[in-house]
């Protein structure tokens, strides 16, 4: 146990209840757990308590009143004791002192607070000892004053006053000295009071004999008065007043005046000043409109319309209209300025924000959306009316020089427009779908949800892509196919060099359209204008291909033109120019190309061969292989001048210097084979070759277009044939007649034949010679046309034994058979079926031989001719050895 | 003396004057508990009260430490007359506090009505002497013209602390043991009134 708690000191030493006391001391516990008792003039505080150190102690005091001592009690040492002591007390509240309650003022307070009396009812008359009441506190227990003076009061003025209560009350503490000095003080008063007028007259006699002296003083001035002025003063004064009211105030007038108006100047100065703002901002605005500083502008509306819109002052209303007229002529300005194009699209958003933050009673983004979709067409118009301008210059330059209308798809001025116009679009249409996005997000205001807007705009958007694919249209593609085969002959023309900058144009036309079909695709645009945009591109691609297989048409068609005749190639289908090998070379250098610039799909576009286009224009390309293969027209003067044996001949001269000196090259009928041939070679392998060149392209293989042109082929060889034969055939045939008919066509009867009649000869002869002609050119192929003629001579034959039957003379009959024997052993390996018939048909007609020395005879006859014919023979069926 | 005060070890009360803020709490505090604290919070009115040995003999000092700022001034009155010595304090590092002594004494002379009051001028704050605005000329010479001893501390180095204390107990011993000598004879106004309350 230790020792118990002393407090030595207390700060403050009184007050209120609640007030924050520390408490100082020894030993007031070890901690804070320590503390287990607190008591302020024994109100129990520790709730409070507040340990801070063995020697201090914070804490509230409780509802206690009066003095009371500090007791604590701590676990370690017990009940403390108290050398110091606090006093509570409750305090009454005034109106001037700080309280957390409120205080009721109306009423004045009964009891009389603090020392000085605030109302006469509540006035305390002072002590009637002359004795200060400061001071000791120590009042005299109230209970015990009524014990002692059960019907006493201890108030001065109460009719039941005791005496002793009052010095109880008032001077408990004061010492019996002070109590006689105020006994005496007392005494004297009471005195003071006794002594009355009388005293008061004594003491004042001077004063009182002074005023005596001035009253006669005073009567005898007014009597003189009275003298000097009449019995009336009266009126004269007044004159005198009111003259020198009216002199003041004339005198003041003028001042007052002025001070009236200083005071409404510096009234009006302090208006301005105030309504600094209001005054200035039409100024301001004018101003800050000049600078296009328009925010500030609308800043300064929308404040000026807080501030004063509800004004009933005049001159503010007048301000205001005009800030007002300003303001809306800001709005019209504004407004021009959104439909004034160019315009940045994010100068146009400015605009807009600021219109609508005036109030504008129009849908500000509607109005420049138009505006802008508006200009965009403009734009569009403006750009084809420039090249369209441009090009009928060139066109019209060009026709001076050179008379030959351009391409409307290939002259440099469309690419130009092009590519202005795809820029154009793919910017502006940019900035109008942004504006639009905008606005539809209710960025801007305006009504984004009325009278179908998403639909008008939308339709303004395919309004304008609409426009464009139309504009482009009209620069890319030609008007019809009119125009295509118009430019084709000029494509045609320029050759090479044009092919390679048409080419180019090509790529480069399309490689801006893609790259504005990009942009529209980023822009997010609904499907419905990208897929006008897509069409334009996928026609140009079409109309690309198309141009580059109108273009091969145009050069395959020119192939006859350029067909040289000069064999090239000796091949299995016989001999062939450069024609068929060209043809391959036109129809891959086409897909080539097709492949190259516009096979390849960009993104969003359709496959190009989904249209069938490609097929479509396949077939005319591959039919125009069969006319272009097609053999020349019969050289008239040719024909004509040439005999039969000239034609004959020919073959023989073919290394040799023309009759006529010029190198013709091979003739006609020649021709004519190189061209069986060539659509032969053609049919068998150029067209396969082509089949693979577009299965390796990946393009679908016109299986029918190349099965028609086959066919067309066939035709043309067939054709070919027929008129090779009717060439080489009919004169051939034509001869046999009078050849057999010449000299000794009637038969002596007895006359022993030796030989055949010389037209057989002839027959071999000229047969002999369309081999070899035929052979030359066709190599294998070749049998074909010897078989024919062979047929067409068995033909003859058979027609001209039937027309004259050789019957009668048995030499005729022996002669006519012999004749036919020995075409047959001549022709045996050319004779087809038909034509072994014709001549059994011949023979037939001719009697049959009757004796074994005749039969004898046509054998050695026959083995001679074969013998004598040996070498003959032997070349008209040369192929067969060959073979 | 009263018969009940016989009992306990005599008491001597002692007020602590001056104006706010010069130490008067600190100079107390570290005097009753040896502490001395920085943070300054004005002063209502305190009570201390502790044993001390003075010249061997026990005796209790009560210290009333009043409120400088001159919201209180009203309510100085009646602390001052239950005073039997005064510490009257200012802060040489401010003259205006050494210029309100004067009319510190002039209030205790009033109330006390006695030139010979047990009265100690004390100048604190010596520490700071570079801080120094109040030269010490000017402060002896208003004690000699006082007729009272100046004493010059640090509440903060506890210099001249228990000095003061002590010096005015001694004055306040001298001054009672001359009154009960004095008291079969003339009597004083002050000394009347406490003897009339034994009375009552």
């Amino acid at each position: 146990m230790g020792p118990p708690p002393v407090v030595t000191g207390i700060s403050p030493k009184e007050g209120p209840p609640g007030t924050r006391v520390t408490i100082r001391g020894e030993f007031l516990g070890t901690s804070a757990t320590d503390l287990i008792g607190l008591k302020i003039c024994g109100c129990d505080c520790l709730l409070s308590a507040e340990w801070k150190s063995k020697n201090k102690i914070i804490a509230r005091s409780g509802p206690c009143k009066g003095r009371g001592d500090i007791i604590v009690t701590t676990r370690s040492g017990g009940e403390g004791t108290s050398t110091v002591q606090f006093r509570g007390y409750h305090e009454s509240i005034g109106p001037v002192k700080e309280s957390a309650v409120w205080v009721e003022e109306s009423a004045p307070l009964s009891l009389p607070w603090g020392r000085r009396p605030m109302s006469p009812t509540t006035y305390t008359p002072p002590d009637p000892l002359g004795l200060s009441t400061e001071g000791d506190d120590c009042k005299f227990p109230e209970e015990e004053l009524h014990e002692l003076y059960p019907d006493g009061s201890g108030n001065l003025s109460d009719e039941n006053f005791e005496p002793g209560w009052y010095l109880l009350e008032h001077h408990s503490n004061t010492s019996y000295e002070d109590l006689k000095a105020g006994m005496v003080f007392l005494q004297r008063k009471v005195e003071g009071q006794k002594e009355g007028q009388l005293h008061l007259l004594k003491a004042n006699t001077g004063a009182v004999m002074e005023q005596l002296d001035r009253l006669v003083l005073l009567k005898n001035m007014f009597e003189e008065d009275e003298r000097k002025a009449g019995r009336e003063p009266l009126p004269s004064l007044q004159a005198a007043i009111e003259e020198s009211i009216t002199l003041a105030d004339s005198l003041f007038s003028e001042i007052l005046s002025r001070k009236d108006n200083a005071d409404k100047t510096r009234e009006a100065l302090s208006l301005l000043t105030r309504h600094k703002f209001l005054f200035q901002l039409p100024a301001n605005i004018d101003k800050n409109i000049k600078k296009k500083d328009y925010d500030l502008v609308v800043n300064d509306y929308a404040r000026v319309k807080n501030l004063f819109g509800n004004t009933d002052v005049k001159l503010f209303q007048k301000i205001l209209a005009d800030i007002d007229r300003k303001i809306d002529d800001l709005k019209t300005k504004l407004r021009e300025q959104i439909q004034t194009m160019p315009i940045n699209i994010q100068d146009q958003r400015k605009y807009i924000r600021l219109l609508i933050s005036l109030n504008w009673d129009g849908d500000a983004a509607w109005v420049a959306i138009n505006s802008r979709k508006d200009y965009l067409m403009a734009l569009l118009d403006k750009v084809k009316d420039h090249f369209k301008q441009k090009e009928e210059q060139e066109a019209a330059d060009k026709g001076k020089r050179k008379s030959k209308p351009d391409s409307s798809g290939w002259s440099a001025a469309a690419g130009e427009w092009l590519a202005a116009a795809c820029a154009l679009l793919a910017e502006q249409l940019a900035a109008l779908w942004t504006l639009a996005k905008w606005y539809f997000a209710g960025e801007l205001a305006g009504s984004p949800t009325a009278n179908n807007r998403q639909e008008q705009f939308k339709q303004m958007i395919i309004e304008s892509v609409e426009l464009f694919a139309t504009h482009m249209r009209g620069c890319l593609l030609p008007a019809g196919g009119a125009g295509g085969a118009g430019g084709g002959g000029a494509g045609g023309g320029a050759g090479g060099a044009g092919a390679e900058r048409v080419r180019a144009r090509l790529v480069e036309n399309l490689r801006a359209l893609r790259e504005m079909y990009e942009a529209l695709i980023k822009l997010d645009l609904p499907s419905q204008p990208l897929s006008i945009v897509e069409g334009v591109i996928f026609e140009y691609r079409a109309h690309g291909m198309t141009a580059f297989l109108q273009r091969a048409l145009r050069r395959v068609n020119s192939l006859a033109g350029q067909e040289t005749w000069r064999i090239v190639e000796f091949t299995e289908y016989g001999a062939i120019t450069n024609t068929p090998h060209e043809l391959e070379a036109i129809v891959k250098d086409a897909l080539t190309q097709i492949h190259e610039c516009v096979f390849a799909p960009g993104r969003r576009e359709r496959p190009l061969l989904e249209a069938g286009a490609l097929q479509q224009h396949s077939r005319p390309l591959l039919l125009a292989a069969a006319p272009a293969l097609d053999h020349p027209p019969p050289d008239q003067q040719e024909f004509n001048n040439s005999s039969l044996s000239v034609a004959l001949d020919q073959p023989l001269d073919e290394t040799l210097p023309h009759s006529a000196g010029q190198d013709r090259g091979p003739s006609w009928q020649q021709r004519l084979l190189i061209a069986a041939c060539n659509a032969h070679y053609t049919r068998k392998v150029t067209l396969n070759n082509i089949a693979k060149a577009y299965e390796q392209y990946e393009f679908p293989v016109p299986t029918l277009a190349i099965q028609t042109t086959k066919e067309a082929l066939s035709n043309l060889e067939a054709t070919i044939a027929e008129t090779y034969l009717e060439h080489k055939g009919d004169p051939l045939v034509g001869t046999i007649e009078p050849s057999m008919y010449m000299g000794r066509h009637k038969v002596d009867p007895d006359e022993v034949v030796e030989d055949a009649r010389p037209y057989v000869y002839e027959i071999i002869n000229n047969l002999i010679a369309v081999h070899a002609e035929v052979d030359s050119v066709c190599g294998s192929a070749s049998t074909r046309y010897v078989r024919d003629i062979c047929e067409t001579v068995c033909e003859e034959l058979a027609r001209l034994a039937a027309a004259a039957p050789a019957g009668g003379s048995r030499a005729a009959a022996f002669r006519a058979r012999l004749e036919y024997r020995l075409l047959h052993v001549a022709c045996q390996s050319h004779l087809t079926r038909k034509a072994e018939n014709y001549l059994m048909e011949a023979l037939a007609s001719v009697p049959p031989l009757e004796f074994d020395e005749d039969k004898k005879r046509m054998e050695v006859l026959v083995e001679d001719f074969k013998k004598r014919m040996e070498l003959q023979l032997a070349s008209l069926n040369s192929n067969m050895e060959i073979v | 003396m009263a018969p009940r005060a016989t009992a306990a070890p005599t008491l001597h009360k002692v007020i602590m004057v001056g104006s706010g803020g010069v130490g008067k709490s600190a100079l107390t505090l570290q005097f009753m508990y040896d502490e001395f604290v920085e943070d300054y919070e004005p002063t209502k009115a305190d009570s201390y009260r502790k044993k001390v040995v003075l010249d061997g003999e026990e005796v209790q000092i009560d210290i009333l430490d009043t409120a400088g700022q001159e919201d209180y001034a009203a309510i100085r009155d009646n602390y001052f007359r239950s005073g039997e010595g005064f510490l009257c304090v200012f802060s040489i590092t401010e003259p205006e506090s050494f210029d309100a002594t004067q009319e510190f004494r002039e209030q205790i002379l009033r109330v006390k009505n006695d030139e010979n009051i047990p009265f100690l001028l004390v100048g604190n704050k010596s520490d700071l002497q570079e801080k120094r605005r109040v030269p010490l000329d000017a402060c002896t010479e208003r004690a000699a013209a006082w007729r009272v001893p100046y004493v010059e501390t640090s509440a903060k180095t506890r210099d001249n602390v228990d000095k003061v204390f002590f010096d005015l107990m001694r004055e306040i011993r001298s001054r009672k043991s001359d009154d009960s000598r004095a008291s079969n004879g003339q009597v004083k106004k002050g000394k009347s009134k406490r003897f009339k309350c034994q009375i009552l």
